[in-house]
């Protein structure tokens, strides 16, 4: 018992787990707090889940549809379960978390709390690239690898533009909706261009809904969320440095523009895929985090808990989209537009702003 | 100026002989020296003819209340389809169809309310600790409002099958299908405001030297505001009814203006009176050739060539003052 750290009590609030490994040993420090946070959203999302399972045209109880998920029970209800709802439910959960990761990454590389894919037009790109894949233009890959070409081209050239501004204030923000604006033109253009039933097909990435959701990009989606979700846990140190000045980090001993460019390689590529499957539904990303960072103490940086947040915030979004107008269906990202304007109104005129992340 | 309406006239004259259908340009030209075969005739002059006075009309009033929007709220990147201004109008035609209505000139009034509305809260906002002194903030709250009209907008038509079909086409903005009565209908709104312009042109003008020397001048700076928004919301009600939102344009043409002829209000509302039909109608033929067989939708050709100059100003290093 050798550990040189072995007699110094962890700093209040949190838990250290050591352990040996060979020669050297291992230990790290975990939030008390982090740690109830991400286990009640866990609880609240697996709760939203149950009851996205439940409601619906055919209305079942929690046990029946428990029973659907693995197999057993009524044929019929098993069929809706599983067939519908289930991959609906796996694609809404899988949407949300990318996009809210990825604003998360978004806003703390940036350094403002308003820059998520979805604001500065990188969901916009991604939509009138994949939309170009649907309506087979030029060379037609399958949606998710366009969709993220389309992101890389957005964010390019967002960034490249605000490379005199600065990502910090308004002007990267309206840069980014400039450039969302010229994308958002083109995906009209490419709508107009082509036979209505091509533009039919087309139509659900415009305005962001979780009803034709393909198989194939659902499982890109899902193995990039794996991928970004443990870089994220990687990175999450770096982030909570990156907070502060580039020279702190700096003199800290990370290398920030390695941390940056890989914070925002994972950002753009999660949201693109989270285009690739559901459209854009931007503004979970700023819902999200802001939940995420509400409920966490001010120390981190809480990743995980955005993407626990984002999925919640989609689940219930679609469940509301669903049930509203019961036999229309109101798409998802008109519900999120609705719950998120006044959010995003709030966070702009709230006084006294403190818009780091 | 004469350059201007030399190249205003091109502009219609074009807008006249190009167009989707089987009627070619110089066919379309015979019909304007007085000849043509009889479907010649009647595509120029119950097709384009009133196409092209529409787009002259919506032009000018998109323009104007750019101009009118920007000198306001001081602010260079003010536009009204920024702003939620459209939006808003849009807003109220589609709740109005919703309850019910579907007389064209209840649209005209009702989305002049609407537009009132949205004017009013941007420019209440803007109030709002301080946001309207930073001009990309007050963009940036209005681009948000706009989202959210939009989304209400999207849910009621989607509730109401009936009256997403009769609106559908309209409220994403063009100039296909209008009639002359569309205009005769809009024709007073735009007097009005014009009588109402003139009558605040000066106050203005000096409000631009700031709030104190106006006043000092023996003007009234609230009254002054509130009958520019009156105007504002008057003109673009109207340009909404007919055309749908449209946005961008009520920023590239004063900012054009501008160029021009410096910052002086009074001149640059007059060179505005051409410029917007210009960007209007050659956005509306390239709106026709664009996509030849059918036609797409005039609010994508003036966002492409609006975002563009709207990111111009934002990374301009030191934000023109107005």
């Amino acid at each position: 018992m050798n550990r040189p750290d072995a007699g110094v009590t962890p700093p209040p609030g949190s838990w250290r787990l050591s352990w040996a490994l060979g020669e050297r040993d291992y230990s790290i420090l975990i939030e008390r707090r982090a740690c109830f946070v991400c286990l009640g959203l866990l609880a609240a999302l697996l709760a939203v889940s149950l009851l996205s399972l439940c409601l619906g045209t055919l209305t079942l109880s929690p046990r029946e549809a428990l029973a659907g998920v693995f197999g057993y029970g009524d044929p019929v209800s098993a069929f809706v379960v599983q067939e519908l709802r289930l991959v609906r439910l796996a694609a809404g959960v899988a949407t949300g978390a990318a996009f809210s990761l990825s604003g998360c990454l978004m806003q703390t590389l940036a350094r403002n709390r308003l820059a998520t894919p979805g604001i500065v037009g990188i969901d916009n790109g991604a939509t009138a690239f994949a939309v170009a894949s649907v309506v087979g233009l030029g060379t037609s890959l399958a949606p998710p690898p366009m969709a993220l070409a389309g992101a890389a081209t957005a964010t390019a050239i967002t960034f490249a533009l605000a490379n005199d501004v600065g990502t910090r204030g308004y002007r990267f923000i309206v840069t980014g909706i400039g450039v969302g604006a010229v994308f958002g033109a083109l995906t009209q253009l490419l709508m107009a261009r082509v036979a209505i039933d091509t533009a039919n097909a087309a139509y659900p990435w415009t305005v962001g809904s979780l009803n034709a959701r393909d198989g194939a990009a659902l499982v890109w989606l899902w193995c990039g969320l794996a991928i970004g979700l443990v870089v994220a846990c990687y990175l999450s140190r770096a982030m909570r440095i990156l907070r502060f000045s580039d020279a702190v980090a700096q003199g800290l001993g990370y290398r920030v523009r390695a941390c940056r460019y890989t914070a925002l390689v994972v950002s753009v590529a999660l949201a693109a895929l989270a285009v690739a499957v559901a459209g854009p539904v931007g503004l979970v990303g700023l819902i999200g985090p802001e939940i995420a960072r509400q409920l966490s103490s001010h120390r981190g940086v809480s990743l995980i808990a955005s993407a626990l947040s984002g999925a919640i915030v989609m689940v219930a979004a679609d469940l509301v989209g669903r049930l509203l107008l019961a036999p229309i269906e109101v798409p998802v990202g008109i519900v999120t537009a609705i719950v998120g304007a006044p959010f995003l109104l709030w966070i702009l005129l709230r006084p006294a702003p403190r818009f780091q992340s | 100026m004469l350059v201007l309406l030399a190249s205003l006239l091109l502009v219609g004259v074009t807008s006249l002989l190009l167009g989707a259908g089987d009627v070619g340009p110089l066919d379309a030209w015979s019909v304007l020296t007085g000849g043509g075969s009889d479907e010649a005739r009647f595509v120029v002059e119950s097709l384009r003819l009133p196409r092209t006075l529409i787009g002259v009309a919506v032009g000018m009033a998109l323009g104007v209340a750019g101009s009118l929007i920007q000198a306001v709220a001081r602010n260079p990147l003010a536009e009204p389809g920024l702003l939620g201004v459209s939006a808003g109008s849009a807003l109220a035609v589609a709740i109005a169809l919703v309850l019910g209505a579907s007389a064209a000139t209840l649209r005209i009034s009702v989305a002049q309310l609407g537009a009132l509305a949205g004017c009013l809260f941007v420019l209440t906002m803007a109030r709002v600790n301080g946001v309207g002194n930073d001009p990309v903030r007050l963009v940036l709250a209005g681009a948000i409002l706009s989202g959210l009209l939009g989304a209400l907008t999207s849910l009621l038509l989607l509730v109401d099958q009936r009256s997403a079909d009769e609106i559908r086409f309209w409220v994403i903005g063009s100039l296909a299908g209008r009639r002359l009565e569309d205009l005769r209908a809009i024709l007073p709104s735009l007097l009005f405001a014009g009588v109402l312009i003139v009558a605040i042109a000066r106050p203005l003008a000096a409000l631009a030297l700031g709030e104190r020397v106006a006043v000092g001048l023996g003007h009234h700076p609230r009254w002054i505001r509130l009958l520019c928004v009156i105007a504002v919301a008057v003109l673009v009600g109207a340009a909404t009814a007919v055309a749908g939102p449209i946005a961008f344009v009520g920023l590239v043409v004063p900012f054009v203006a501008r160029a021009l002829a410096g910052p002086d209000i009074r001149r640059t509302l007059w060179l505005t009176l051409p410029l917007g039909p210009i960007m209007i109608l050659s956005a509306d033929i390239l709106a026709r050739l664009l996509v030849a067989p059918s036609e797409m939708p005039l609010g994508v050709i003036t966002a492409l060539v609006g975002a563009p100059v709207l990111i111009a100003v934002v990374r301009a290093h030191r934000l023109p003052a107005l």
